[in-house]
């Protein structure tokens, strides 16, 4: 491990998580039950769908052995309307899927263990993983999919929208300002970082002079001041 | 088939030699031809004298299209001009194109007139204000022919690339409805035979000389294949499948082609030198003529007439050309496109035949009366009529002899569905027809056999023979199998141990039933049963064990796995309506007594084959008012299930004990959350009952069946409709504890049901261990929901202790640990007196003194 790696997860990382994902499947083939270190797995009777992990699902798209049913959210409809929603909202991202409201378990409140994207997921919100996922499906499941033409350019077109107000975003993070992230998905936040974190460090360092001059006011005056700026370092610290 | 009929008939030297077309006017009186030179000519029919010429318009004429008023021909000059037939010249020139103009047609109201030229954009002009114009621009290359629906909607465009357009003109911005692939040639603009699209006068079908491989022999043995325009092939409007062809009547391309005006006979002209006349109903040849050349020929409107031009520039008119013993053929009323299943085909609007006669108006002479206003088309009631009703709303009514609108819009006191016409004769009940469960009916040539969660098996229509296809969804376990079928088989049932077929009574044969099992350790030992002669198969079902086949005698025939035949007795209620099985129970439906809307109660027996004992007689199947049984089939776990017309899917609960039975609805597929927005326009068509599930196959766009190809399968959780559609959870987290306390209760009484189910079940049959350990699991599960209400209960309240108490009252649980649990819950929420209470039911409980 010689080489630093870049804080934060690479998009290799995170496309590794989002295959925890749970999706629909249509069974082609029997197949018992699994016991799978993540939890067994239901035995699949074609054609009742069952949910399975992502990545289980692709190993038998590939094998011809079962098809993928792609999320109510990855419909071209339903893509369009939350395309037209990010752009007709300039300050605000569509907003996450509602939570179930009395989880089963306790512990399924983080994205990779909510069934955010069965079959049975609701169609107007983009999921943590959407991206991601969607590539993930229209390079192994096209024929799965509804239009997939269709959706590969919503989802860039979506993409294109939600990195364009993300960066637009970052005008505002010289002072005191924040970006509010609700809704953006986790390969967004990867890839935003680079772009983010730099923006925040070249501010600082401009902004050098005039922290060296207020830590030395500071100095002078106590230690009344120095909790608000330490706050302010924090928030801008993605 | 008549042999050669010739009558020598005398050209009449029209035009130059040269490319010549021709029209009549509407109202028939008059023919006005167009050819090579600068004179278009206009006969008067009956006439022999000399026509009239029109000197001042274009050479090399190309297309000509006539109103009563007014005709337009369209030219190489690439010019569409427009002559008035009251002055017989020249008014204007409509439009101007590049390049030659090839066709011209005109909408039926004459508003319109499309333009195709070689650019390769179609215009569609206004005649009366040439600046409004519509452009159709989808097609590729340049278009060769034009022609609009009889309802003067669509324009089907043939294109030189080989497909056909059609368009949507009912709007302001014409849409593309449908691109038709393989079915005309592709030929250049400029090319003799013709591409032409006709379409039929009901404006149900088109038809087109289609690609067609012809021999060609060279020398005396080499054999080259060429594409040529032999055929004329019909394909339906509705689904642009096609249907019957006029095969095997010219030997060369097909250059003219038209529908009689009644549409029940056509006129092709081909390179061949023949002119054929065909019968539209049984596309057999009634008449050939020997004509060369012929370019464009026209029917009369309404007279037994037959006028057509030839490239010499000659013209031809042909009287009394349908010969007089098929002559009743052209005389009647319109008659509907021949379809190869009438199944698929809406009745076509009942026209009497003097409506033909369009011009004879029942009511004359009160001057200023508003149809001579409004001018013969707007009040007349014909197929030209921009409304055309094509689902049977009404909103297009017809109108009877007397220029009036019928009564038919009035509902007949008797019913929603019958009409006065019913009422006239004698009254009569109206009798549950027949069906299948699982199988669609004939669309194109396609349908479903049987649908369920195994597979299905479908049938393609060849004509002479059918192609029978079985597909399954579990790949792995069955092999998909193919076979054809000279037998026509009509319906099938398919479980995980083999197909089951049977066909109707054809040629003199007697109805079959085929039986192939998937796979058997001997081999494959499939066998078939003849029925006696003159029973008819009704429905047919297949079990783990047996073999139900109903028929049109009332019988119910069990036949073994093997073919042997076991029990055979007649229904009790007839005309039998459906069967279904599962292992050794089979349910059987029949029409019974007339009920109170004059509709026959729909009975069902349900009886074990193999211990011969009935468990329900004659029961009643629950249908509301005016509803349908959609489709029956057994659960998963073998409890008889329906579907009915109003979207309810019910289960029979408590079947096996007699008298006991009851309809139980499970899902009321009106009431789904997928719904609530009000946007979808949506219906579902049931597969089956499953794993607590219901699958089924979603249909949108007010289609009625799942059609090719195979629509996936839905499934969805069975919610009983006790309260109103329940908000959609997704609309906050803090959820008013009234929503949440219905669903509880919901799914209390749904699993009040699947407990009955499953003990019904395991008292009936040697229960599995896994069966009695489910049971036990289900119980654990219904105490658990009653907890939750109990919970609720408390939190609402100390005056709902009531309530909470007979909550717990309802808990399945022996042992006491689940009222134990009751007291805690009670405890947690302060309610002290009501934990009393319920030890005390517990105590009681325990030394087994609740029982009332």
């Amino acid at each position: 491990m010689a080489l630093p790696s870049p804080p934060g997860l690479t998009p290799l990382e995170i496309a590794f998580l989002c295959e925890m994902e749970m999706v629909t499947v249509v069974p082609r083939q029997r197949l018992e039950g699994l016991e799978l270190l993540g939890g067994p797995t239901k035995p699949l009777h074609p054609p009742h769908r069952t949910s399975l992990p992502l990545w289980l699902a692709l190993l038998l798209k590939r094998q011809r052995r079962a098809n993928i049913l792609p999320p109510p959210w990855f419909h071209p409809t339903a893509l369009t309307s939350i395309l037209d929603f990010e752009r007709s909202n300039t300050d605000q991202f569509t907003p996450p899927p509602p939570l179930p409201p009395s989880p089963p378990g306790t512990a399924t409140t983080s994205p990779p263990f909510l069934s955010s994207s069965t079959a049975d997921a609701p169609d107007g919100a983009l999921p943590y993983h959407w991206l991601e996922l969607g590539e993930i499906l229209l390079d192994a499941a096209p024929d799965d999919i509804v239009d997939p033409d269709a959706v590969r350019r919503l989802m860039r077109d979506l993409r294109e929208v939600r990195m364009a107000k993300m960066r637009a975003g970052v005008a505002v993070l010289d002072g005191s300002g924040m970006v509010g992230l609700k809704g953006v998905g986790g390969m967004e936040v990867s890839e935003g970082r680079a772009f983010i974190s730099g923006v925040v460090d070249g501010l600082r360092k401009i902004g050098a002079s005039r922290e060296q001059a207020l830590r030395e006011r500071e100095a002078e005056e106590g230690d009344d001041a120095y909790e608000d700026i330490a706050e302010n370092a924090g928030e801008m610290d993605l | 088939m008549t042999a050669i009929t010739q009558q020598r008939l005398r050209g009449r030297p029209a035009h130059p030699p040269g490319q010549t077309y021709l029209t009549y006017t509407p109202d028939g009186k008059r023919l006005i031809t167009a050819g090579s030179n600068n004179a278009i000519r206009i006969y008067t029919t009956g006439s022999d004298g000399e026509p009239i010429n029109v000197d001042d318009c274009q050479e090399l004429n190309t297309a000509v299209v006539a109103t009563n008023d007014f005709f337009a021909a369209g030219s190489e000059d690439g010019t569409v001009c427009v002559y008035s037939l009251g002055t017989n010249m020249l008014d204007k020139v409509l439009v101007r194109c590049t390049l030659p103009v090839r066709d011209v047609a005109l909408s039926p109201d004459g508003d319109w007139a499309a333009v195709a030229s070689d650019e390769l954009v179609v215009k569609v002009v206004n005649t009366r204000d040439m600046s409004r114009v519509l452009y159709l621009r989808e097609q590729s290359k340049p278009v060769k022919h034009l022609a609009f629906h009889p309802s003067g909607s669509y324009l089907a465009v043939s294109c030189s690339d080989g497909l056909v357009y059609v368009y949507s003109l009912s709007t302001e911005d014409p849409q593309l409805v449908k691109k038709v692939d393989g079915l005309i040639r592709s030929l250049e603009t400029d090319e003799e035979a013709s591409s032409r699209i006709i379409w039929h006068p009901d404006g149900t079908a088109l038809a087109a000389p289609t690609a067609t491989r012809g021999t060609l022999y060279c020398g005396k043995y080499a054999a080259a294949l060429i594409w040529a325009s032999l055929d004329i092939q019909m394909i339906s409007r509705v689904d642009w499948e096609r249907q019957r062809a006029f095969a095997s009547g010219h030997m060369g391309d097909i250059t003219a082609l038209a529908w009689s005006p009644n549409g029940a006979l056509l006129a092709s002209a081909g390179m061949d030198r023949k002119l054929l006349l065909w019968e539209t109903k049984t596309q057999k040849i009634i008449a050939r003529y020997e004509y060369p050349s012929i370019v464009s020929l026209v029917w009369h409107p309404t007279e037994n007439i037959l006028s057509f031009t030839n490239s010499d520039g000659e013209l031809f008119i042909y009287t009394d050309f349908v010969p007089s013993e098929h002559l009743n053929l052209l005389k009647k009323p319109l008659q509907s496109a021949p379809f190869i299943h009438q199944t698929n085909v809406r009745e076509p609007p009942v026209i009497t035949a003097d409506h033909l006669q369009r011009n004879v108006r029942a009511r004359r002479g009160t001057p200023d009366s508003l149809d001579d206003i409004l001018g013969p088309d707007m009040m007349q009631d014909d197929e030209d009529d921009f409304i055309v009703d094509d689902d049977g709303a009404g909103y297009a009514e017809g109108v009877n002899g007397h220029g009036k609108r019928s009564n038919e819009h009035l509902d007949a006191p008797g019913g929603l569905v019958y009409k006065r016409r019913a009422m006239n004769d004698s009254w009569r009940p109206r009798f549950h027809p027949s069906f299948q469960p699982g199988s669609t009916p004939w669309r194109g040539n396609r349908k479903y056999l049987c649908l369920n969660l195994i597979g299905c098996v479908w049938t393609v229509d060849q004509d002479t023979h059918n192609t029978i296809t079985v597909e399954f969804y579990d790949r792995e376990y069955h092999r998909d199998f193919h076979f054809t079928d000279p037998y026509l088989y009509d319906k099938a049932c398919i479980n995980d141990y083999g197909t089951l077929f049977s066909c109707p009574p054809l040629n003199g044969a007697p109805a079959m039933i085929f039986y192939r099992p998937h796979e058997t350790w001997t081999s494959r030992a499939d066998w078939r049963t003849k029925l006696p002669v003159g029973e008819d198969v009704t429905s047919i079902s297949l079990s783990d064990s047996y073999v139900v086949v109903t028929t049109s005698t009332n019988y119910v025939r069990v036949f073994t796995l093997y073919g042997m035949p076991f029990r055979v007795y007649r229904q009790k209620s007839s005309p039998t309506v459906t069967c279904a099985s599962w292992r050794d129970y089979v349910l059987t439906m029949g029409n019974g007594p007339v009920g109170g809307d004059g509709k026959t109660r729909l009975l069902y027996t349900i009886e074990n084959i193999k211990r011969d004992e009935i468990c329900q007689n004659e029961d009643i199947v629950a249908l509301p008012e005016g509803g349908e049984v959609k489709s029956v089939f057994f659960s998963d776990n073998g409890d008889p299930c329906i579907y009915d017309s109003t979207g309810v899917l019910l289960i029979l609960l408590h079947w096996r004990s007699p008298g006991q039975a009851r309809w139980v609805p499970l899902l009321n597929t009106n009431l789904l959350d997928r719904l609530a927005g009000g946007r979808k326009e949506e219906s579902y068509w049931p597969v089956a009952v499953a794993q607590d599930k219901f699958h089924c196959i979603i249909l949108k766009g007010g289609e009625k069946y799942p059609y090719f190809p195979r629509p996936l399968l839905s499934e969805f959780d069975f919610r009983i409709p006790l309260s109103p559609e329940v908000v959609s959870l997704s609309e906050g987290t803090d959820e008013p504890s009234g929503t949440e306390a219905t669903k509880l209760e919901e799914s209390f009484v749904r699993n009040s049901v699947t407990l009955a189910l499953l003990e019904d079940l395991i008292a009936a049959t040697t229960a599995t261990h896994f069966q009695r350990s489910d049971l036990v699991r289900k119980e654990l599960e219904f105490d658990k929901i009653l907890l939750q209400l109990l919970a609720i209960e408390c939190r609402e309240g100390e005056e709902r202790g009531a309530k909470a108490l007979e909550i717990v009252g309802q808990m399945r649980d022996r042992s006491g640990k689940m009222i134990e649990a009751a007291g805690k819950v009670a405890n947690r929420y302060g309610r002290n007196l009501l934990e009393e209470k319920i030890r005390e039911l517990g105590e009681k409980r325990l030394v087994g003194m609740d029982e009332e």
